[in-house]
């Protein structure tokens, strides 16, 4: 029977009890209803699962903070100093204004520059970049962090520095040239010493931003030491000069929520950090399912360019086949784990963790998981054991510490070791390797590593990258590791990050279905005047090595979509193209083959089994009309917009007429169904880089 | 001229309250690290014994202000943004959209969908971790009226959300 209930759920007392609000004698008197009436036992139990749900609500994961700049900024003026608060976006502008007068700077000696003498260094950095052209005559940039702090270099030390390979700027044309920064370490230094804008980072054809002409400029480049490759944008062709363009396919994300990790804390990335492709990428769109014997399907669309009136976008999709949870191969899945010192901080290892939590909760029976940690030494913490036994690679992933040097290469080689020993045929063998992409003891030149890492994919196991963390990201690093180890490369910057890469994409993660995926497309002179790649930069093939099966491409993972766009111009529209002068003994070829002058272009792909060696070959002609922009299929659109946002975001001379308003319009539009919300935080994102360029 | 010193053990204990309060009520988290900067540089200028004796509900009532301020002045200029308060009374910001795919964005949610004193009176308890003593000072209301709030806030909450949503938790 149950007792009669006298208690009032209107009664305010019960939630203020609840969250310790009240006095004494107010908890007696409640504490006395509680004890003699069940049903407001249960009331107040009710109300504290409320409680505990809106404090975690709350308790967001990035507990924020003022930057340091806006705290220091803050204590001075409760010092009585005066302080400029200009808004974030302000500060921005001042430092691009800035920057272009430090290219001209840089320029005007046609080499980098030493800009103070040796002896004014009175107070030295720890912090120093070195800048140098490598074997193909790229522009690169070396950079060591406080951790290897160099004291102020006295007339002793230069031969020491001589010795590391440093050479200092006009001492040898040609070799390798490297610069003191002088921008501070924040701390001790006053502000008014960094009025000199300095050079962060040189690329082939861009700088990317570094000046030293503030204080949030201190925060955020001074000690900050994340690595990018420079990208240089691909240029429009003449499809009479050249009608090839080949590719490999690239499945990354990784730069999409790195872009996005910037743009949340309020900084635009520098150009290096955006690749377009994996920002297109970074979306599903609904590509046909594939039929017949292919891994995939192949989609292509031809419609009006959003920024430009003269110019087509082709889209070239592809849709890897989906493999549900149940069809999944049994798999070996080995987690090397960067446990170094410099994985400590709660967006590194703790999210490391959370993350692998995650992707165990979805293992079962056919899954085998090792893992092997490595800082200055390596071992393997967890021998391969069953998915069934949840429990106890759950507990080896709690169990993990930070602490110590890097020694990334000796992790990678137990890794594969681990991987190989254990292999299963005809199933899944991959290591996931999560870091922030810092190795800095052992096998540590790139190369070295890409070396070992070709060598090991051939025993077919692959490597997937998930890169973790801020400050020091080497996300150029991370992004050849996978590349070179048939896998993908994606940047946890949340656990929402996590749950989509690892979770919600967890066969395509895992399970490639086809791999050295490669592309190659021939313009029709009769119908395109000039074509112009978006994005995949550094994922350009030689023409010759697209039917040769030992040249490395991408993979395609189960589920997988991959998007290629290209700006097209039709023939016929009046449009400028850079001229080269006279030739003396080429024939100029004005005269379009009026042959198939319904064709736009041919696309040939190659691919082989994730087993196999010997690729097959798909083609396909898209001859169809142009679509007008709002005939255009709303994927179509969204792709576009995404691509004009990267663009715009690189600063690329294509967008110039484009605002992020209007990128904001045409992805509005193009929302579609947008079941998980991604597309709205694109929408978001761009705002934001509206709001930061303003 | 002030001590710097309990500027910055205010900052410390109040900065990530006040940037959680701010971007609540703006739906912006950059426009609430401004803002909050700006309640700072206010709190330097004002005079210590005046302010300090209740300090947390000084602030948020700065805070508070400050939001509503820029939500006229967003408004006048006519622009409509994630950031504006109209839009956020609305119930639909920009970040909530943003942030249905996480669980505790289904709280949030539905704590947006509480009336406006309801839902003022839930983010300064929890997004700012003010008393309820605190609260009525920031809002002006009597310390009855705040806890019927809460209150009230609560019980809908709770036959909104249900039990369901803490099953299979961690």
């Amino acid at each position: 029977m149950v007792a009669k209930s006298d208690f009032d759920a209107d009664d305010a007392r019960l939630s203020a009890y609840a969250l310790g609000e009240l006095d004494a004698d107010e908890s007696r008197a409640v504490e006395a209803l509680l004890q003699r009436d069940a049903a407001a036992r249960e009331f107040v139990a009710g109300l504290r699962e409320t409680v505990a749900q809106v404090e975690r609500a709350f308790a967001e994961p990035t507990a924020e903070r003022l930057d340091e700049p806006a705290r220091a900024a803050i204590v001075e003026h409760a010092r009585g100093e005066r302080v400029a608060t200009a808004s974030t976006g302000n500060r921005l502008r001042v430092v691009r204004t800035l920057l272009a007068a430090a290219i001209v700077v840089a320029f005007a000696g046609g080499t980098l520059l030493v800009t103070q003498p040796w002896d004014k260094m009175s107070s030295i950095t720890p912090w120093q970049s070195r800048f140098y052209r490598d074997g193909a005559g790229a522009s690169k940039i070396e950079r060591r962090g406080p951790s290897q702090a160099l004291n102020a270099p006295g007339s002793n030390e230069l031969p020491k520095l001589r010795e590391l390979g440093y050479t200092m700027a006009g001492e040898a044309a040609g070799g390798p040239v490297w610069r003191y920064l002088d921008v501070g370490t924040g701390a001790n230094q006053p502000a008014t010493s960094l009025t000199e804008p300095s050079i962060e980072a040189a690329g082939a054809r861009d700088f990317i931003l570094g000046v030293g002409g503030g204080r949030r400029e201190i925060e955020q480049f001074g000690t900050s030491s994340e690595e990018y490759d420079s990208i240089a944008e691909h240029i429009f062709r003449r499809t009479l000069d050249e009608a090839l363009s080949t590719f490999s396919i690239d499945v990354d994300t990784a730069s999409y929520a790195n872009v996005r990790r910037h743009l949340m804390s309020g900084s635009l990335p520098s150009s290096g950090a955006v690749r377009v492709e994996e920002l297109v990428n970074y979306f599903d769109y609904d590509y046909a399912q594939p039929s017949g014997a292919a891994p995939f399907s192949v989609t292509t669309d031809v419609f009006a360019c959003p920024w430009d009136a003269r110019r087509q976008l082709v889209r070239v999709g592809l849709k890897g086949r989906e493999v549900h949870a149940q069809e999944r191969k049994d798999s070996h899945l080995v987690f090397l784990i960067d446990v170094s010192g410099s994985m400590s901080s709660a967006d590194k290892l703790p999210l490391v963790q959370r993350s692998l939590r995650l992707l165990t909760e979805q293992l079962d029976v056919r899954d085998r998981v090792s893992i092997v940690v490595y800082a200055g030494s390596e071992g393997l913490v967890l021998e391969p054991t069953s998915g069934r036994e949840r429990g106890a690679i759950l507990e080896a992933i709690e169990r993990l510490e930070s602490g110590g040097s890097t020694n990334g290469g000796a992790g990678i080689a137990l890794a594969y070791k681990t991987a190989r020993e254990h292999f299963i045929e005809g199933g899944v063998n991959r290591v996931l390797l999560c870091t922030d992409g810092d190795f800095n003891v052992g096998t540590t030149s790139r190369d070295e590593l890409v070396k070992l890492i070709e060598q090991e994919r051939k025993s077919g196991v692959f490597l997937s990258v998930l890169g973790f963390g801020t400050g020091n990201l080497k996300d150029s690093s991370m992004e050849q590791l996978a590349d070179k180890g048939n896998g993908a490369y994606a940047y946890i910057d949340s656990i929402a990050e996590a749950r989509k890469v690892l979770v919600e994409q967890i066969s395509g993660t895992l399970e490639t279905i086809a791999k050295d995926v490669k592309i190659q497309i021939e313009f029709n002179p009769a119908r395109v005047q000039a074509w112009r790649q978006i994005g995949y930069e550094n994922r350009a093939l030689a023409h010759q090595d697209f039917a040769d099966d030992t040249k490395d491409a991408g993979e395609i993972g189960a589920g997988h979509t991959v998007t290629a766009l290209y700006e097209i111009v039709p023939v016929g529209v009046p449009f400028e193209l850079p001229q080269v002068g006279e030739l003396r003994y080429q024939t100029p070829r004005d005269e379009a083959p009026a042959a198939r002058g319904d064709e736009w272009l041919h696309v040939k792909l190659r691919y082989k089994a994730p087993d196999g060696d010997v690729s097959q070959l798909l083609e396909k002609t898209v001859s169809s009309a142009a679509a007008s922009w709002s005939e255009a299929p709303l994927d179509a659109r969204f792709a576009a917009a995404v691509a004009g946002f990267a663009m715009k975001l690189r600063d690329s001379e294509h967008t110039r007429e484009l605002s992020y308003a209007q990128i904001e319009q045409l992805a509005l539009e193009a929302l579609g169904r947008d079941e998980r919300g991604w597309r709205r935080e694109f929408i978001d994102l761009v705002r934001r880089a509206g709001a930061l360029t303003r | 001229m002030h001590e710097p010193a309990w500027i910055q053990a205010a900052l410390e204990r109040h900065e990530r309250g006040l940037i959680r309060y701010a971007a609540r009520l703006t739906g912006d988290r950059e426009l609430a690290r401004e803002l909050t900067q700006e309640v700072f540089l206010r709190l330097c200028e004002a005079e210590r014994s005046a302010v300090e004796p209740k300090l947390a509900a000084w602030l948020y009532a700065a805070c508070r202000n400050a939001a509503l301020d820029h939500g006229r002045r967003t408004a006048r200029r006519g622009r409509v943004e994630s950031s504006s308060m109209d839009e956020h009374q609305g119930g639909s910001s920009a970040l909530e959209e943003l942030e249905t795919r996480d669980e505790s964005a289904r709280v949030r949610a539905q704590i947006e969908r509480l009336p406006q004193k309801q839902r003022e009176a839930l983010h300064l308890r929890f997004a700012g971790g003010l008393s309820y003593r605190e609260i009525a000072e920031v809002t002006g209301d009597t310390l009855g009226n705040v806890s019927w709030l809460i209150h009230a806030g609560l019980k809908t909450l709770r036959e909104r959300l249900g039990a369901s949503a803490l099953d299979g938790r961690a």
